[in-house]
């Protein structure tokens, strides 16, 4: 389905030197980074490579020690996370978040923030809101639940919740944070039918996950991080066969 | 699972909802509990037995109006607030001294309290709006206490501890029943704006981003909501309503102490009147000001100057927390939606969705 750009020299989003240290631990280091654009990236490594911590830094949810990220050409670095996600960069959460008090139509809406105050004191119930919300939570396939609280759904609903929920912002980089996490293979089939939808429509993916097969199978780019840097990229093909690839990650 | 690549919700009409008749028979019922509490309001002084109760009356719409503000902040944010008082004190002393030192109007000077109110709250948001939980508690708690020994201590200024006499607006020749009467329906009157503000606010995007913050603060900045600004805007929009209602009070009690003005017990009653009528209700705190307002004003009736009230207040916040954790409305909402056999989550049913979808096709 995805249509691999091999001329694709723009990069939308890209990382340099970009370091973070937690007390003595340095969880991202010194890493640059380049995405490709309009792809499905992938962002793999063993557990406690730096890979949610660098998915933090780049969405400002941290703030890096050293380093840049820019993105479609501007230093978003150090940016407020709501400011980096206006700039067009949504984000999901690894263990999925959402808001479990409000309904999951309210979940969808919350993204909604437009500048401006009267903009902001209009009704979030408006029919354009609503009718694209709802357009939204059908595509994902959850249109039936949306008077549900969100705490009341499954967790694979939820998952399809907090993706309507960023794709409510029209992000046109989307960072998931494992989505393949903790749920069961058929939905795992379904959101990566969605990614590969999303993609063909321009969306730029980055996402981070363990279940290779779906890593394997989706993604056009991928990145290899190990001890917070990245150690190897290129095509899924190419990066399977990468000697430094296999010790990180069997030790050999 | 209905696979919709292609969206067909789109042409849906806003307003529909998949339970067909609920709407317009919830509709009625809600006109009807407002038109009724409209009604209890306005009629409550001529039925008054005499100016004890109306001067009840006037101290729980008080408790109402300052609950009701706090819930401006502490209800959409989860922003706990324990530090309320601090406002609503700012505001009596605002109108207070306006009026004395300035020889303003007294309605204007409450106004003006009220915006000087606003705007300290700013700086105190600025500041104290960074930390979350706990440490919010503790800020808003400093701040109280930090006023409480200025205006004690500022003698030449504020009256000190000596307390300050608020000159009253209607003059002397109004006798004392007619001012409790006139000061409730202000009171009524500042109840029903700060009500209709947090309705407003409910309905619209700001509130949609305020509710997400109360859920999950960092998951909201990560879907675009401004979180800083947006908790700023409730935490001043709160105190400026606060600030009205300590100056509208200090008018009509006529009396200024620090020690009353910045208690943390007054503060304390804001969030407990909240909590026990429930937060995500525009009229919870309104609920829990009758009730506690009540209640704390009968215990210190029947055992005088005891700290009974206290002790009963503090049961009562207990069995609430542990009965009802989302305060009264909600508990009862949720007893008479069983009773009618709704289910909890209102799932549409594969025929219903068809249908929706059917209607939206043509």
């Amino acid at each position: 389905m995805s249509t691999p750009t091999h001329h694709s020299t723009t990069h939308s989003l890209s990382t340099t030197g970009l370091t973070k240290s937690f007390g003595g631990v340095r969880a991202v280091d010194d890493a640059s980074v380049t995405f490709h654009e309009g792809e499905i990236n992938a962002l793999i490594g063993p557990n406690g490579s730096g890979k949610t911590t660098f998915f933090n830094c780049v969405t400002g949810m941290i703030r890096p020690d050293s380093g840049t990220v820019s993105y479609q050409g501007r230093d978003v670095t150090g940016l407020p996370p709501h400011r980096i996600a206006r700039s067009g960069i949504g984000r999901s959460f690894q263990l999925c978040r959402i808001f479990p008090r409000l309904t999951v139509l309210e979940n969808v809406l919350v993204a909604v923030q437009p500048h401006g105050l009267l903009q902001r004191l209009r009704g979030s119930r408006n029919a354009a809101d609503v009718g694209r919300a709802r357009e939204l939570l059908a595509r994902v396939g959850i249109d039936h639940l949306e008077h549900a609280e969100a705490r009341d759904i499954s967790y694979g609903q939820q998952k399809l919740l907090e993706l309507a929920g960023v794709l409510m912002g029209d992000p046109h980089t989307i960072m998931l944070d494992e989505p393949a996490g903790g749920v069961n293979p058929a939905l795992v089939d379904r959101i990566a039918d969605l990614v590969r939808e999303l993609n063909a429509e321009g969306r730029t993916f980055i996402i981070v996950e363990h279940n290779m097969e779906l890593v394997m199978g989706l993604s056009d780019h991928v990145v290899v991080f190990d001890r917070g840097r990245p150690i190897a990229q290129g095509t899924p093909a190419v990066v399977q066969d990468d000697p430094l690839v296999l010790e990180a990650y069997l030790g050999v | 699972m209905p696979n919709a690549s292609s969206p067909t919700g789109a042409a849906r009409p806003a307003a529909s909802s998949p339970t067909g008749a609920r709407p317009t028979a919830v509709r009625v019922a809600r006109t009807a509990g407002l038109l009724a509490l409209v009604a209890v309001v306005l009629l409550f002084p001529s039925l008054a037995a005499d100016p004890f109760i109306l001067s009840v009356g006037v101290v729980i719409l008080s408790y109402a109006v300052l609950a009701t503000s706090w819930n401006l902040v502490g209800g959409f944010t989860g922003y706990i607030s324990l530090g309320h008082a601090a406002y609503s004190g700012l505001g009596g002393y605002a109108t207070a001294l306006l009026i004395l030192r300035t020889g303003m109007n007294p309605w204007l000077a409450l106004l003006a309290g009220g915006l000087i109110v606003a705007a300290v709250a700013i700086p105190v948001g600025i500041a104290s709006l960074r930390v979350r939980g706990a440490s919010f508690v503790i800020t808003s708690i400093a701040l109280v206490l930090i006023l409480q020994l200025t205006f004690q201590s500022w003698h030449t200024f504020t009256g000190g501890s000596n307390g300050l006499r608020v000159p009253r607006p209607f003059g002397t020749e109004v006798l004392r029943p007619e001012q409790h009467e006139r000061f409730f329906y202000l009171h009524a009157g500042l109840l029903a704006l700060a009500l209709l503000t947090w309705w407003l606010i409910e309905r619209s995007r700001l509130g949609a981003g305020l509710k997400a913050i109360r859920e999950d603060e960092d998951k909201a900045q990560a879907l675009g909501v401004p979180t800083f600004a947006y908790k700023l805007t409730a935490l001043v929009v709160s105190a400026f309503f606060t600030a009205l209602g300590g100056g509208l009070y200090a008018l009509w009690f006529g009396y200024l102490d620090p020690i009353f003005q910045f208690s943390i017990l007054v503060g304390t009653y804001m969030v407990l009147m909240s909590l026990l009528g429930g937060v995500r209700s525009l009229f919870g705190p309104l609920l829990g000001a009758v009730v506690v307002g009540y209640a704390v004003e009968v215990f210190k009736s029947q055992y005088g100057d005891t700290q009974l009230h206290l002790v009963a207040t503090g049961v009562l916040l207990g069995l609430v927390v542990l009965f009802m954790p989302d305060g009264v409305i909600p508990a009862l909402t949720s007893f008479v939606n069983r009773r009618r056999g709704a289910a909890s989550i209102r799932e549409v049913s594969a025929e219903e969705l068809a249908q929706q979808r059917e209607e939206a096709a043509r």
